[in-house]
C-alpha cells in the first residue's frame, strides 16, 4: 500500500537562529493511520506540521502527499489550528461553508455537505450562531468540521486542544477518536501532552529539541476504543517522560563541556 | 429611574456648573453683554436662528455635505488602502506619499482646491473629502497588515488565493480596524468641512452662518452655531460611531468572548 503521506530528510533553520528549528527528518504515515509529533516547545513539531500542510517550504528534503511532492496548500489535506482560527465575522454554517466556497463548489451541495459536517460534530443546532457565542470546546468542534467538509485524506492537527480545560479536552479527545473510526482518515497530530498523544494514535513520533529531531518512535496496537487510563498507555507515557529527561539531562551537559572549552 | 437620575448628576455637574457661572458673570455684568452674551440670549438666538434665518436649511447643507464628502473619502481611501496593501512595490511606493499628505492639514490645500473648482461648496467639498480620505487609506493599511496570521493560514489552507481571499478574508477581517478608521477620519472630516465653510463663506452651511455671525459682531450667534456644532458632533460621535464600534467589536470576538 502506497503511504498516504512521506515526509522525505525535511529540514528547516529560522531566519535569525543558529540551530535548526528542525534537522533532516523522515517519516511515513499510512493511509488511515493515526500519527501523533509530540515533544516540548521548540521541538519543530508544529514547523513540520507546516511543511506538511504546504503553509511553509522546508530548506531541504520535501514532502509528499498522496503521491504527489507539496508544493503548497491542497484539497486534500485539511488543517485543524490551535485557536480554532474560525472566522469571527461568519456563523458557524458560513465558517464550515468556506473552504467549499474557495474550491468553487455549487451551493446546493455545499448546503448538504455543511449539514454533513456540522452533524458529524454536533454541532447542526447552532449552525446560525456565530464564534463568540460559543464555548472553546465548540468552536475547536466547529473547526474540525471545517477541515472535514473537503473530504480531506490527510487531517493534519496543530496542537487542537491545547488551549481548552482539561475536561472539554477529555471530551474532544473521545471526539476525535470517535471521527477518525468512522473516516479512517491518516492522521497527523501535534500535541505536547504525551498522553494524548499515546491515547489517540498508532504511531507516536517523540521529538526533541535544539535542534528539532525524533528521538524515538512508538508504535501503539492496543486496540480501540482506548481508556485513558489504561496502563499499557501509562507504561509509554512514562517511557517518553524518561527519554525527555535523558535529553534535558544530555544538553545540560552539552553546554557545561561547551562552557568549559570556551572558558 | 433613581439609578438613572444619580447618572445624570455624576456627568452632568460639571457642565451645569459651567453654565452656572456662565450665567453668574453675565447677569452681574461683569463682562460686556457684547463681548459675552448670557446662556439664556444665546438659547433664544439659536431659537430665532432656527426659526427666522432657516438655520435648518444651513444645517442640512452642511451634514448633506459631511455625509458626501465623508462617503466619498472613505470610499477611495479604502480603494487606496487596499491596494497598497496587495502588493510590496505598491506599499513601498504609496505609502510615503499619502503619509507625507497626511503631514499637510487639509485645510492648507483649499486654496487649491478654491483655485480649481471656484469659490463655492463644491470646493468645501472636495476638501472634505481629502481629508477624509487621507486618514481613511492609512487606517485600511494598517488594517490589512493587523490581519491575525492564523487566519490568513486557515484560509490559505482552505483554498483561498487572490481576489477571493481579499473580499471574504482579508476585508472583513480588517472591520474592526477600519471602523476605528472611520471613527477618526470622521472627525477629520468634520474638521475640514467647518475650517473650509468658515473661509467659503458664501456657501450655504454652519460654517457660513459662524462667519456672518464674525463679520456683523453678534457673538450669540457665533455661540449658538458652535451649540449646534457641538450637538452634531457629540450625537454623531456617541450615537453612530461608538454603537457601530461596540457592535463590531462583539461580533468580530474583541469583546464579550468566551
Amino acid at each position: 500500500m502506497a503511504a498516504a503521506l512521506r515526509v522525505i530528510d525535511v529540514s528547516k533553520t529560522y531566519a535569525r537562529s543558529d540551530q535548526p528549528a528542525l534537522t533532516a527528518t523522515s517519516f511515513d504515515v499510512q493511509p488511515g493511520e493515526f500519527t501523533s509529533l509530540v515533544g516540548p516547545s521548540g521541538c519543530g513539531k508544529s514547523t513540520l506540521l507546516a511543511m506538511i500542510a504546504g503553509l511553509l517550504m522546508p530548506d531541504t528534503g520535501s514532502v509528499e502527499a498522496l503521491g504527489e511532492k507539496v508544493t503548497g496548500p491542497g484539497k486534500g489535506r485539511a488543517i485543524v489550528f490551535q485557536d480554532a482560527a474560525l472566522f469571527p465575522w461568519l456563523t458557524l454554517e458560513r465558517n464550515v461553508e468556506y473552504g467549499l466556497r474557495a474550491h468553487g463548489v455549487a451551493k446546493a451541495e455545499r448546503r448538504e455537505k455543511v449539514q454533513q459536517a456540522l452533524r458529524m460534530v454536533h454541532l447542526d443546532d447552532v449552525a446560525s450562531k456565530h464564534p463568540y457565542e460559543l464555548s472553546g470546546g465548540m468552536r475547536q468542534r466547529a473547526s474540525i468540521a471545517r477541515a472535514l467538509v473537503l473530504e480531506p485524506k490527510i487531517l493534519l492537527m496543530d496542537e487542537p486542544f491545547s488551549s481548552l480545560d482539561a475536561q472539554t479536552r477529555v471530551v474532544l479527545q473521545d471526539e476525535v477518536q470517535r471521527i477518525w473510526l468512522e473516516t479512517k482518515l491518516a492522521v497527523v497530530f501535534v500535541t505536547h501532552n504525551l498522553i494524548e498523544a499515546a491515547f489517540l494514535s498508532d504511531t507516536v513520533h517523540l521529538l526533541s529539541s535544539s535542534p528539532g529531531r525524533i528521538i524515538k518512535t512508538y508504535a501503539i496496537d492496543i486496540p480501540r476504543p482506548r481508556d485513558e487510563a489504561d496502563p499499557a498507555l501509562l507504561d509509554i507515557r512514562h517511557d517518553m517522560l524518561e527519554r525527555l529527561r535523558a535529553e534535558v539531562t544530555d544538553a545540560a551537559r552539552r553546554r557545561a563541556e561547551i562552557a568549559e572549552v570556551t572558558a | 429611574m433613581k439609578q438613572f437620575a444619580w447618572q445624570v448628576v455624576r456627568k452632568g455637574w460639571f457642565i451645569a456648573l459651567v453654565i452656572f457661572l456662565w450665567w453668574l458673570i453675565t447677569a452681574t455684568a461683569w463682562v460686556d453683554p457684547y463681548k459675552l452674551p448670557g446662556p439664556g440670549d444665546v438659547l433664544s438666538t439659536l431659537g430665532a436662528l432656527f426659526t427666522e434665518r432657516a438655520l435648518m436649511h444651513d444645517l442640512g447643507a452642511t451634514l448633506l455635505r459631511l455625509v458626501e464628502g465623508f462617503g466619498i473619502g472613505v470610499v477611495a481611501g479604502v480603494l487606496l488602502g487596499v491596494l497598497t496593501g496587495a502588493a510590496p512595490f505598491l506599499e513601498d511606493g504609496i505609502r510615503p506619499v499619502i503619509a507625507g499628505l497626511q503631514a499637510v492639514p487639509t485645510i492648507a490645500f483649499l486654496p487649491l482646491a478654491i483655485l480649481w473648482f471656484g469659490f463655492n461648496g463644491t470646493a468645501v467639498l472636495v476638501i472634505t473629502a481629502f481629508g477624509t480620505f487621507k486618514p481613511m487609506a492609512i487606517a485600511t493599511y494598517s488594517a490589512i497588515h493587523q490581519v491575525s496570521p492564523t487566519l490568513l493560514m486557515a484560509g490559505r489552507s482552505m483554498g483561498a488565493r487572490g481576489l477571493f481571499m481579499q473580499r471574504t478574508l482579508i476585508v472583513p477581517a480588517s472591520v474592526p480596524n477600519l471602523v476605528t478608521g472611520l471613527k477618526l477620519s470622521w472627525s477629520f472630516a468634520w474638521r475640514a468641512l467647518m475650517a473650509a465653510e468658515i473661509v467659503v463663506a458664501g456657501a450655504q452651511g454652519l460654517g457660513g452662518v459662524l462667519e456672518l455671525g464674525r463679520e456683523i459682531g453678534a457673538i450669540d450667534v457665533v455661540m449658538a452655531v458652535i451649540i449646534v456644532i457641538l450637538v452634531v458632533g457629540i450625537v454623531t460621535e456617541q450615537l453612530f460611531f461608538t454603537r457601530l464600534e461596540r457592535w463590531v467589536n462583539r461580533r468580530w470576538g474583541l469583546v464579550g468572548a468566551r
